[in-house]
Parts: structure tokens; C-alpha cells; sequence
């Protein structure tokens, strides 16, 4: 039954995404990305409540579910962030990358189906994993944005100002904002994921506890120099878009 | 009866002979009066702009020439030779819904026409002089025009530099409301290009010449500060678009201007529009990673661009006055 569910969400992303590009010309007057990515929202939480159910706790025991978390987290934060920002372009850009985290979940093997329900559960370890994937869903659509405000700046920088690429584009200040804004509300999540994280196994000291640190340390001396010294936005964007890959990277090794 | 419109505008009249014929907003409701007291004159309507004058009216075959009654009216005595379009019937309702759409305008597309034909109809109405079937016909235009507005592309894309420049500078900061704008050098297009982002909401204005005496005029006429030449530099620390168009033979806007406030700026971003040739920014500048500059050419291809796209939806328009002119028959137009 879960796997239906992906497969709507994903052919919701997949349509939206499609359509949004196709109509992105309206951009700022519709709603159109809000609404696909609601229906992805509401068939991806509907796929983790059958998971969670089956596994008696959060669903993040594979890399199908902590692919599928994330891409739930994403969508979260976007619906919530990208239309107060009216940035329903910015849903166009995210459904795609949803997409592929999706698409993780589906391939063969990344999910585990022979479930067993939890016995006795650490609610220390059930806090910090879905607060830390929440956290990386805002980080991740930060990067997003990141990703429109390279495109856009550098199209604006050699001169290239018509084609589709342009086409329903919000402005390099609005795009800035939506950065370090979305950014920062990440950041503060996943601050409460470090300092639950801390509480899971009595605070031992792990290789895994200690990258959490290092990225969350990352974070702030990028968004603190943008906030109190100020930072060209193409180096705010690239930073948050290596950041977001690198943790990604290692935490996906670990 | 039948309809006729007899029109001159900037295709076929040069200014002089456009400045006889227009007429103030006081004169119309007086003008469109006499026209409908003529014998054989039954509804009319004037509308006078800076780039058109048109007599849109109802008449039966007693009615004279109408060319003649308004060259007499404007004791014009000269050439007439291609001065006047005539169109009547069908072909006057078609003259009509194109230049409420801002087809027949100088610049394609504009929208300011609307508001002037809608005018126009007003102060006809007021003065009794329209009837079923200019009222008829008005009101159809009205109909088209909207429809071209807002189901075609005709008024996209600025078709001027201050235009252009405007729409850059929309890009880069969205709304421009509350933005600050240091025009370099006091001149015509700087005028005009720091008025146009003006009218999108840009705030304060600092004008900075090398003759102080023209940058306090330019200045006051826009309600901004004058900055003398010496200390334009460190007014860049508060400023989001910089316009330049001096006479100077050099860069007078160089790279080391920008570094010396980038840090005090918080790296923000900056429009950089340079209407000067020779140019007066540095092209260095636009190098930095926050600057965002913009030359003459750039600017007058945007233009140019965007007046191809227009014309491009000429057909699109057409096809939308036909259909209106056609789905329902309107008097008059037999």
C-alpha cells in the first residue's frame, strides 16, 4: 500500500514540475506549484504514517525512508516558506530534486519490508532523527534556492536576459532573502537536532555526533558572516548549496 | 448615416502642423459641441493627445467634408496633401479598436492611449454628443483593448532605455520602492532614466556633476541632493542603482570605487547603468561579484528586443478586433 502512495508522490512531483515550468510565466500571480506539491505532500506523509505504523516508531530505519524524510521535509518547507515568499517558481526548482530523493526510495532494495515493531523505544533517538531530517528538508531548500540565484545571477551577469531560464524568475533581492531566511530557521532546527542528539546515548561522542557538529558550525559562521559582515550573494549561495551536498555526502557514508 | 473618423497623428503630420490641430482638455467638450451642431452631424467624439487628433462621427450624406469644417475650425491653411486619414464604417471601428490598444501608437503597445480614448468618450458623453451608435462602438473598443492587454504580449518588455533600465532594476531588487538611485552626470537620458526608476517607487535621488549648478537644478526638479563631483564616492556606500552619463573622455567610474565601499555596503547589490559613449564605467566593475552593469547597447537591445516581440503580436490583435467587431453587429458599420 506504501508503495503507492511513493508512486503518487512521485508522479505528483513529476507533473508539477512539468507544469510548473510550462506555466512559470505566471509565476508570482498562481498558485499552481502550491497545490501539486500539497497533493506530493499529502501522499508522501500518508506513505511515512503507514511506515511508522508498521514500525511501531519515526520512520527512518533505511535509506529509502530517511530518502523519502527528507523529500518530506523539503516539501514541508516550501509549502510553508515558498508561497510566504511568494515564490512559487522556487517549486519548480524543488520538485524535481524531490523527484530524485523519491526515486531513491524506489529502487529496489532501499526499503526494507519485512518490518518489525519496535519493542522499546529511545525517545531521545526519536527526536533527534526526524528533527536533524527536518532540519536538512529546510537546508536542502535553501540550497535550492541557491541553485535559482546562481542561475539568475549569473544570467544577469553576462547579459543574457531573455529565454526560458528568465522566464517567472523572482528578483536576485527576493532570492537572497529566501536564502538566508530558510537557511536560518534550518539552521536553528538543526541546532535542537544537535542538542537532542547530545541526550541520545548519554552524550557519547561518535564520529556521526561529531560531523553533526561540524556541519552545524559550518552553518553558522556562513550565516553569521552573511548577517553581521555581509557576503556576495553568489558566495552565500555557493556555500549553502556545498554545504548542504557535503553533509548529504557524509552523512549518507556514515 | 454612417460612421466616418478623419484623423492626423505622427505618421502623417509633423509636429507643427500636429501642435494646430491639438487641442487642450478645456477646448474638447467646446469642439466636440460645434462638431455635432453641423447639419448632418448626429453623434461625434474628439480625441486630442500630443501625437493625434481624431473626429470620430455619425453622419448622413448631408454632411460636408469633415476634413473641411476642422481645417476651418483650426483656421489651418495649408497643405493638406496626405495630412488627414479617412475611414468610415467597418474600417473606422477597426481605426478605433487599434488605437485603443495602443497599436497606432508611436510606441507600440503603450497603454497611456486607453485612458485618453476612454477620456475622450467621457467628456463626449457628458456633453450629449454620442448616441447608439458611438456609444455602442466605444464601448466595444474598451473591450478590445482590454482583451489585447491582457491575452496578448503587445505592452511586455520596455521599449526605451530608461525602460530598459527600469526593468533590470526590477529584476535585481523586485519592487524598487524605497530604493536609492546617484545619477552621474546631469544630463537628458540620466533625467529620464532616474525619473522612470522614480516612478516605480525609488525613493532618494543624489545627482553629482561636475557643474554643481546643474547637478542643484536636476536635483530639485526631482526632489533629490546634490552632491558635488569631489564627493560622489562615498554617497555609493547608501545608494542600490548607480545611472552615468557625463560627457567625460574616460572611466570615471572605476573598480577602486566600488572596493573602497563594498564591505561598508554588506556586499549588497548595485545596478550599475552607463548610458555614456564614450562609456563611463569601467567595465572592471561589472566584475565584482555583486555589481550588476549594464551599457547603452545592452539597454538598446532590450529595447530593440522588445519592440520585435510586439510587433510579433500584431496578428494576435487583429484577430481579437475582428472577432469583437464581427460577433455582434454594431450600428452603423453597414
Amino acid at each position: 500500500m506504501e508503495t503507492a502512495y511513493l508512486i503518487v508522490a512521485t508522479v505528483l512531483a513529476l507533473a508539477g514540475a512539468a507544469h510548473g515550468w510550462c506555466v512559470r510565466h505566471d509565476d508570482g500571480k498562481s498558485r499552481r506549484a502550491f497545490w501539486w506539491m500539497l497533493g506530493v505532500f499529502i501522499a508522501q506523509s500518508l506513505f511515512l504514517g503507514v511506515r511508522g505504523e508498521l514500525r511501531g516508531k519515526c520512520p527512518l530505519g533505511d535509506l529509502g525512508e530517511i530518502s523519502l524524510f527528507l523529500a518530506w521535509s523539503l516539501t514541508l518547507f516550501y509549502l510553508v516558506t515558498g508561497t510566504t515568499y511568494r515564490l512559487s517558481l522556487l517549486g519548480v526548482y524543488t520538485a524535481p530534486f524531490v523527484v530524485i530523493l523519491q526515486i531513491v526510495t524506489l529502487v529496489p532494495g532501499s526499503l526494507d519490508y519485512d518490518l518489525v515493531q519496535a519493542e522499546d523505544v529511545d525517545y531521545w533517538r526519536e527526536m533527534h532523527a526526524p528533527i536533524s531530517v527536518l532540519s536538512y528538508g529546510a537546508l536542502a531548500l535553501a540550497a535550492v534556492a541557491g541553485v535559482m540565484f546562481l542561475i539568475l545571477n549569473q544570467r544577469l551577469k553576462k547579459q543574457k536576459l531573455s529565454g526560458s531560464l528568465m522566464m517567472g524568475m523572482p528578483s536576485v533581492r527576493r532570492l537572497l532573502q529566501a536564502m538566508a531566511r530558510i537557511a536560518t530557521v534550518g539552521w536553528i532546527v538543526l541546532t535542537i537536532g544537535v542538542l537532542t542528539g547530545f541526550k541520545v546515548d548519554e552524550g557519547a561522542i561518535n564520529i556521526h555526533f561529531l560531523v553533526a557538529t561540524v556541519i552545524w558550525v559550518l552553518y553558522a559562521v556562513l550565516l553569521g558572516t552573511y548577517f553581521v559582515r555581509g557576503l556576495p550573494g553568489r558566495q552565500l549561495a555557493w556555500g549553502l548549496l556545498l554545504l548542504f551536498v557535503v553533509s548529504l555526502l557524509v552523512f549518507g557514508k556514515l | 448615416m454612417k460612421l466616418v473618423c478623419l484623423g492626423l497623428n505622427h505618421e502623417t503630420a509633423p509636429v507643427e502642423v500636429r501642435e494646430k490641430f491639438a487641442l487642450s482638455e478645456n477646448k474638447v467638450p467646446e469642439e466636440v459641441r460645434a462638431l455635432t451642431e453641423c447639419r448632418g452631424v448626429h453623434e461625434s467624439v474628439v480625441l486630442s493627445t500630443c501625437n493625434r487628433t481624431e473626429y470620430y462621427a455619425v453622419v448622413d450624406s448631408e454632411a460636408g467634408h469633415l476634413d473641411d469644417w476642422v481645417c476651418r475650425a483650426r483656421e489651418f491653411t495649408g497643405d493638406r496633401e496626405g495630412l488627414f486619414y479617412h475611414h468610415d464604417s467597418m474600417s473606422a471601428a477597426q481605426h478605433l479598436c487599434r488605437v485603443a490598444s495602443g497599436m497606432n501608437s508611436m510606441v507600440l503597445g503603450e497603454t497611456e492611449i486607453f485612458g485618453q480614448v476612454k477620456k475622450a468618450y467621457a467628456v463626449a458623453l457628458e456633453n450629449k454628443s454620442t448616441g447608439g451608435v458611438l456609444n455602442k462602438l466605444f464601448q466595444r473598443s474598451f473591450t478590445v483593448g482590454k482583451r489585447v492587454r491582457n491575452q496578448t504580449s503587445i505592452q511586455e518588455g520596455a521599449t526605451s532605455v530608461a525602460g530598459a533600465s527600469v526593468e533590470l532594476a526590477e529584476q535585481v531588487f523586485g519592487q524598487l520602492k524605497g530604493s536609492s538611485v546617484m545619477v552621474v552626470g546631469a544630463g537628458e537620458m540620466s533625467r529620464q532614466t532616474a525619473q522612470a526608476l522614480q516612478s516605480r517607487g525609488a525613493t532618494s535621488v543624489f545627482v553629482t556633476n561636475r557643474s554643481f549648478d546643474k547637478a542643484l537644478d536636476l536635483a530639485e526638479a526631482m526632489g533629490g541632493e546634490a552632491i558635488h563631483f569631489d564627493d560622489w564616492e562615498p554617497t555609493m556606500e547608501h545608494i542600490d542603482v548607480l545611472i552615468s552619463s557625463t560627457g567625460a573622455p574616460h572611466f570615471v567610474v572605476k573598480p577602486q570605487h566600488v572596493e573602497a565601499v563594498r564591505r561598508k555596503r554588506k556586499f549588497r547589490p548595485l545596478i550599475m547603468v552607463d548610458i555614456a559613449v564614450p562609456r563611463d564605467i569601467d567595465p572592471a566593475v561589472g566584475e565584482i561579484e555583486e555589481v550588476y552593469l549594464y551599457d547603452i547597447d545592452t539597454l538598446q537591445n532590450m529595447a530593440d528586443r522588445a519592440r520585435e516581440q510586439r510587433v510579433k503580436q500584431l496578428e494576435a490583435c487583429e484577430d481579437i478586433i475582428n472577432e469583437e467587431l464581427t460577433k455582434a453587429a454594431l450600428p452603423g458599420l453597414e
